[in-house]
């Protein structure tokens, strides 16, 4: 694995702004990880439903793993059972547990009390990382799939949110516990995707620089969809000299030059990415305009894997 | 239906999936309005400070600013500002909260910090915040509402009631003091009084959170019904025909899903639809590649160092070129056929990113042909 920082960590959290292929990269990680010989859970946090798409299975239920591939699993989280549970184990009597969760007032309050269904989620993702069972872990990887940048990061926040919120008392020493898990940086890794264009790395730059002012492990950024470059910069000396007044010729040309420029460009921004985070970004293809399945996932695999690194020019220097 | 005949709309609000690109649409539509003769404000939700960047201006503010367009010709203004969620509720709870001393109490409440900050739902909610106060600015004549980022495209529709509910309390009053809840069987049966229920959510939260929270909603006392007001007042706009959704899509896979649903959800919930955009859609070119040898010919005449190698790897480019922009016209083709044969607006992928006025002088034309 490219990423050692990744490698070695349990509880992998990716982040970045929507529409940057997060669900993809964290299917691909999960991919080289299962093949690796590792166990794997995938868990989407927020209705996503986009592991099924991808692996072409039927949805994943709600708070059950569910196999996706050899070794990797897919896990949606369900917030109003996972609240549910987690009140149950806290007050223990169930008959009062069954009138908090059957009263609509209840649920009103849950929905938007300050931090709770994020801390749910957390908690949820975080029983998954330290599951023991038989005194090993029951998951050697935790993916999450967080939602876009902002609702991202609140979720990261939240557990330090509540326990500083509530003075004492189970939340907060839950909250506490899940905490000192996702800040840890033997635990915990978060990985950054971007992709080649301005808004998502400037988004990506800020996430990083907040995360770590927050004192959470970044542990990678992803650059996703580096086109695959074809022009360099002697050939664009001599496309630059074409002097041809065939239409068809006059095309092909332009069509070069523009590629050299797209190119260059994504360049840029990768640099951007870089020196911006003082990372060296995971450089992940773009596969053109095709729908993404298990094949895809696994040449993506193969780009986090650092195996198609050299052979692959998008990276050449 | 082009851009400029949404210029009677009080209000215009893009949804659509994330990184579409909702935000450079809303300040092109913002400009097409304005070129157009309009006073027009556009307001971004996004943390990420994109709009700022699509204008070209380094720090844009919570107050509305300016925007120089250059001559217009017409009467046309474009002003632009980024909603600070944190500003906007302090300054709802300044002017609402019944007396100076009820509004620094809220505004010292622990509960009301995170509420008002960095939670997920409250950037929804003071969006629409946002959006009542500047229907009573005189300065404006239409807004165009750029959308926050979220799971599901129309949080943002429904946060105004998840956090209303919240903060008058309903819920939670019922929770402290039961006899709110007269007629609700489940809280009848635990009787008793609050300190059942209280002593239950108690074990979970501690003692201290309760304490705060109840203090928290008794401080909002007397506000609760100005929060719903409010949030009847948006609705009702919202719902009008003073109001268009512009529902934008890429030409990937997952946003036109996305695009299909919100148009069906909308639709479902009685609010009016303006044009579907298709962004950044490639064109076809307009002839057949070169024969290999006459374009070998060309770079070997331009001095090129491995002239056939150039060209085999100039006819791939064209090869994904063209496959890319009938993936485009097709996702074009599928949204119209998916919207009742509704052609989306398309606005062309650009060689660059239109991050200036001047890029979004493009866009802006695209969205008003």
């Amino acid at each position: 694995m490219t990423s050692p920082a990744l490698f070695d960590r349990r509880l992998i959290f990716v982040l970045g702004k929507g529409g940057v292929g997060k669900s993809v990269v964290s299917a691909a990680l999960g991919t080289a990880w299962a093949r690796a010989g590792q166990r794997v859970v995938i868990a989407e946090v927020a209705n996503q439903h986009r592991l099924s798409d991808l692996f072409a299975t039927r949805r994943v239920p709600r708070n059950t793993p569910t196999e996706l591939a050899p070794r990797l699993y897919g896990y949606s989280v369900d917030v109003d059972k996972a609240t549910e549970e987690y009140l149950a184990s806290h007050i223990r009597v169930r008959p009062l547990v069954d009138l908090l969760v059957r009263s609509r007032a209840f649920h009103n309050f849950a929905a938007a009390a300050p931090g709770l269904p994020e801390l749910v989620t957390l908690g949820k993702v975080w029983e998954l990382a330290v599951a023991i069972e038989d005194g090993r872990p029951v998951w050697d990887k935790v993916i999450v799939d967080c939602p876009a940048t902002g609702h991202g990061i609140a979720l990261l926040q939240t557990a330090g949110n509540v326990s500083e919120l509530a003075a004492q008392g189970p939340v907060r020493e839950q909250a506490h516990r899940i905490e000192e898990v996702v800040k840890h940086p033997g635990a915990t890794g978060i990985a950054i995707v971007a992709r080649p264009e301005e808004l998502p790395v400037s988004e990506a730059i800020d996430a990083v620089a907040t995360l770590r002012a927050d004192n959470f492990p970044v542990a990678a950024t992803i650059m996703n969809g580096m086109t695959t470059r074809r022009f360099w910069a002697e050939d664009a000396s001599a496309l630059g000299r074409v002097g041809s007044d065939d239409p068809a010729i006059e095309e092909a040309v332009r069509a070069a030059l523009r590629a050299d420029h797209h190119a260059r460009v994504e360049h840029e921004h990768l640099r951007e990415l870089t020196v911006g985070t003082y990372t060296s970004p995971i450089v992940v293809p773009d596969l053109g305009p095709i729908v993404i399945g298990q094949s895809e996932l696994s040449i993506l695999a193969d780009a986090l894997d650092g195996t198609a690194r050299a052979a692959h020019p998008a990276v050449r220097p | 239906m082009s851009i400029p005949r949404l210029e009677d709309r009080r209000v215009i609000v893009c949804c659509g999936s994330g990184g579409v690109g909702k935000t450079t649409i809303s300040a092109g539509i913002a400009l097409a309005l304005a070129n157009n003769g309009a006073r027009v404000v556009v307001v971004t939700i996004d943390p990420a400070r994109r709009l700022a960047s699509a204008l070209g201006l380094e720090a844009l503010g919570d107050e509305p600013r300016q925007v120089d367009i250059g001559p217009t010709g017409t009467t046309g203004e474009l002003w632009a500002l980024q909603l600070d969620a944190k500003a906007t509720f302090d300054r709802l709870v300044r002017r609402h909260a019944p007396s100076p001393d009820a509004a620094q109490r809220i505004l010292d409440n622990r509960i009301y910090e995170h509420l008002s900050g960095a939670v997920a739902g409250s950037q929804e909610y003071m969006a629409v915040e946002r959006l009542n106060e500047l229907t009573d600015d005189p300065r404006f004549e239409v807004i165009v509402l750029d959308t926050p980022p979220a799971q599901n495209a129309l949080d943002f529709l429904d946060a105004p009631a998840r956090i209303t509910h919240f903060i008058e309390g309903k819920s939670l009053r019922m929770l402290l003091s039961p006899g709110a809840a007269a007629g609700h069987l489940g809280w009848k049966v635990l009787h008793a009084g609050s300190s059942t229920v209280l002593s239950i959510l108690e074990r979970v939260t501690g003692a201290q959170l309760l304490r705060d929270l109840s203090e928290f909603l008794a401080a909002f006392d007397g506000m609760y019904s100005g929060f719903s007001e409010r949030a009847e007042r948006v609705r009702a706009l919202l719902h009008s025909p003073r109001a268009a959704f512009v529902v934008v899509s890429s030409a990937d896979d997952e946003p036109v899903r996305e695009a299909v649903m919100l148009v069906e959800r909308l639709t479902q919930d009685g609010y009016p639809l303006g044009p579907a955009v298709m962004n950044r859609v490639r064109q076809r070119a307009e002839c057949d590649p070169p024969p290999r040898d006459a374009l070998i010919e060309a770079y070997a005449d331009a001095g090129a160092g491995h002239p056939e190698d150039l060209a085999d790897r100039t006819l791939a480019q064209l090869d994904d070129d063209d496959a890319r922009a009938r993936r485009d016209h097709d996702a074009c083709a599928r949204l119209a056929r998916l919207l009742g044969d509704r052609a989306p607006l398309q606005v062309p992928d650009f060689a660059d990113e239109p991050v200036e006025i001047a890029g979004l002088e493009h866009v802006a034309d695209a969205l008003a042909p």
